[in-house]
């Protein structure tokens, strides 16, 4: 019964593309989102907070079709990128990685600024009066200390970003060896007679990755507080 | 040295300072909430004030018309934290030479070899500072700050969350510090005990505002803030001079003005020198004769000059050849029938003496 089909296969593939993508794309602005947040007050900040929650609440088809009305094709900053840069989002991989991107970046932000706010300030004051610029001081104290939160913030926004699904189908459609990630094929499967094995085995792939990055996570998570000395 | 006149204002809280400080070691005194700790943030650069200016030598680090604020990273003070603030991603070596590796070459005054061994510290150098005890920790923390050769070194409670067994491991590194390298210290701390084993030179500040700076005996004591004196219980400051070590009883023992007084055996006064002894005027007795069978070693005449009262007590001056304060109750007072005038005897264990430092 496991023989994966070419297109299953390439569903997986490329669910996986499209979520390492979505980490690698927030991870910097997750760090500086999360220590901003963590570290300043501003005028504005809770604006910005809710903002960033935004995705977390609203109905993903929304999102999805947010980012169809501004990025698609016919949208003010879609035709600008697709005149200027050649870049077209909506309907191809990329725009997955948008879409799923800007649904896990909150996750994201939430685990950095919590690490970060959990590194007393004297800690980096300490830094700075042993002759450490701000910046290096970010770099060598703030950073790593912070890497347990950041790690795990970026395995949850990656398992987050495996089982997306309304922003997605919403804003670049479902089309094979293109778009269609893991629950878009299960989701056409089950729509089509005959469609259960291919659906259930897609199912059982599904559980074992989402599983699998929250066990990576932990064991990372465990060796990276070992490794900051907080044991 | 330094110097400065800051002003500054959060919320209800208000802080204004302005003195120079010229001592090897000076004592920042104050209980908690009393603004040390913001001073301590505003020299290292770590806060800034709303308004006035700070000098180290010659150059501002601060000056608010001027604007000039130098970053803390530039202004080569160094800080040893109360909860040491150690890196914990680091081992301790690499936590040694943080500040180290930041300063020129040509500018470092001390090294590696020099602090750890002054400091004791080479078998800890591979740990990492979770596996280190508290006061380990301070030691690391202060070796730390010195490496990174400041020019002058705050240090903020250092032993305060240390329990006493460590603080008494951990002061006579700092005597060493102090005596051994040639670099000004503030010391803060709300423990005037800790204070006077460094130094008797003080600044003390309460609720923001500097009461008094200077020698402590000339800022406690008789001449001082009595309200003050009173709150730390040094309403009784003395020079005494050390006459003899008397081990088969178990004392030391002292002429003050005159008057031979016992105090608990304390080998490090040396004979014939001077030291500061306090008592605290809530531990003197009173009685009208001499009295016979008593374990309390320390009988000395005087003669009442003159007593003032509040409502739960009242304070007796006596002239012992010298003042001294002692507050005894109203009951106590009237039922003794004391006046000015009279001649007494005041009652005081040899334990309740404490001696402060060398004069």
């Amino acid at each position: 019964m496991f023989e994966l089909s070419p297109e299953e296969y390439s569903a997986m593939m490329l669910s996986l593309k499209v979520s390492m993508w979505s980490v690698i794309i927030i991870l910097i602005p997750g760090i500086l989102t999360g220590w901003l947040l963590a570290r300043y007050n501003f005028v504005g900040k809770t604006f910005l907070d809710g903002l960033l929650h935004l995705p977390l609440v609203l109905p993903p088809v929304v999102t999805g079709y947010l980012l169809l009305l501004f990025l698609g094709r016919q949208g003010f900053i879609g035709q600008w990128l697709h005149q200027t840069f050649d870049i077209t989002l909506a309907f191809s991989w990329r725009g997955a990685v948008l879409a799923t991107a800007l649904m896990s970046f909150p996750l994201m932000v939430r685990s950095i600024r919590l690490s970060i706010a959990s590194i007393e300030i004297k800690m980096e004051q300490a830094a700075r009066s042993l002759g450490a610029s701000a910046l290096s001081t970010f770099f060598t104290i703030t950073l790593p200390l912070a890497a347990p939160g950041i790690i795990s913030g970026s395995i949850l926004a990656f398992a987050r970003s495996l089982g997306e699904f309304g922003a997605t189908i919403t804003f670049v459609g479902n089309i094979e060896g293109e778009t269609r990630t893991l629950p878009l094929a299960i989701y056409t499967y089950i729509q089509i007679p005959d469609g259960n094995d291919p659906a259930q085995r897609l199912l059982i792939i599904s559980v074992i990755l989402a599983f699998g990055a929250l066990f990576f996570s932990s064991f990372i998570e465990k060796r990276a507080a070992h490794w900051i000395g907080a044991k | 040295m330094l110097s400065l006149d800051v002003h500054l204002q959060r919320g209800n809280f208000n802080l204004e300072a302005n003195f120079a400080l010229d001592n090897p070691v000076t004592g920042l005194f104050g209980s908690s909430g009393s603004g040390k700790s913001t001073l301590l943030n505003l020299i290292a650069g770590l806060a800034n004030p709303d308004k006035g200016w700070l000098k180290l030598s010659d150059s501002h680090l601060f000056h608010s018309s001027k604007k000039i604020n130098v970053p803390p990273d530039k202004r080569n003070i160094g800080v040893v934290f109360q909860d040491s603030q150690l890196f914990p991603h680091l081992p301790v070596n690499k936590n040694l030479l943080y500040g180290y590796k930041r300063i020129d070459k040509r500018q470092r005054r001390f090294e590696m070899s020099e602090i750890v061994d002054l400091l004791e510290i080479g078998h800890l150098l591979k740990k990492r500072p979770a596996q280190l005890s508290g006061g380990e920790k301070q030691r690391v923390g202060l070796g730390r700050a010195l490496l990174a050769s400041p020019r002058f070194l705050l240090l903020d409670e250092p032993l305060a969350s240390l329990d006493q067994g460590l603080k008494e491991q951990i002061l006579p590194f700092l005597k060493r510090v102090k005596d051994e390298l040639d670099l000004p210290m503030v010391y803060i701390s709300h423990s005037m005990d800790e204070i006077l084993h460094l130094t008797d030179q003080l600044v003390i500040i309460n609720n923001g505002r500097i009461l008094g700076t200077g020698h402590f005996y000339d800022i406690l004591g008789k001449n001082g803030n009595q309200e003050f004196s009173n709150y730390l219980g040094l309403e009784n400051i003395f020079k005494v001079t050390i006459e003899d070590h008397d081990q088969k009883s178990g004392h030391t023992i002292g002429n003050l003005y005159g008057n031979k007084i016992l105090f608990p055996l304390n080998d490090n006064c040396i004979v014939g020198d001077q030291y500061y002894i306090s008592v605290r005027s809530s531990e003197i007795a009173i009685a009208k004769h001499r009295i016979q069978h008593i374990s309390i070693q320390n009988q000395i005449t005087g003669r009442i000059s003159h007593f003032d009262q509040t409502p739960s007590e009242i304070t007796v001056h006596i002239d012992i050849g010298t003042p001294l304060i002692v507050n005894i109750t109203h009951k106590a007072f009237y039922d003794l029938e004391l006046k000015p005038g009279n001649e007494i005897h005041c009652l005081i264990k040899a334990q309740s003496f404490s001696c402060l430092g060398k004069a």
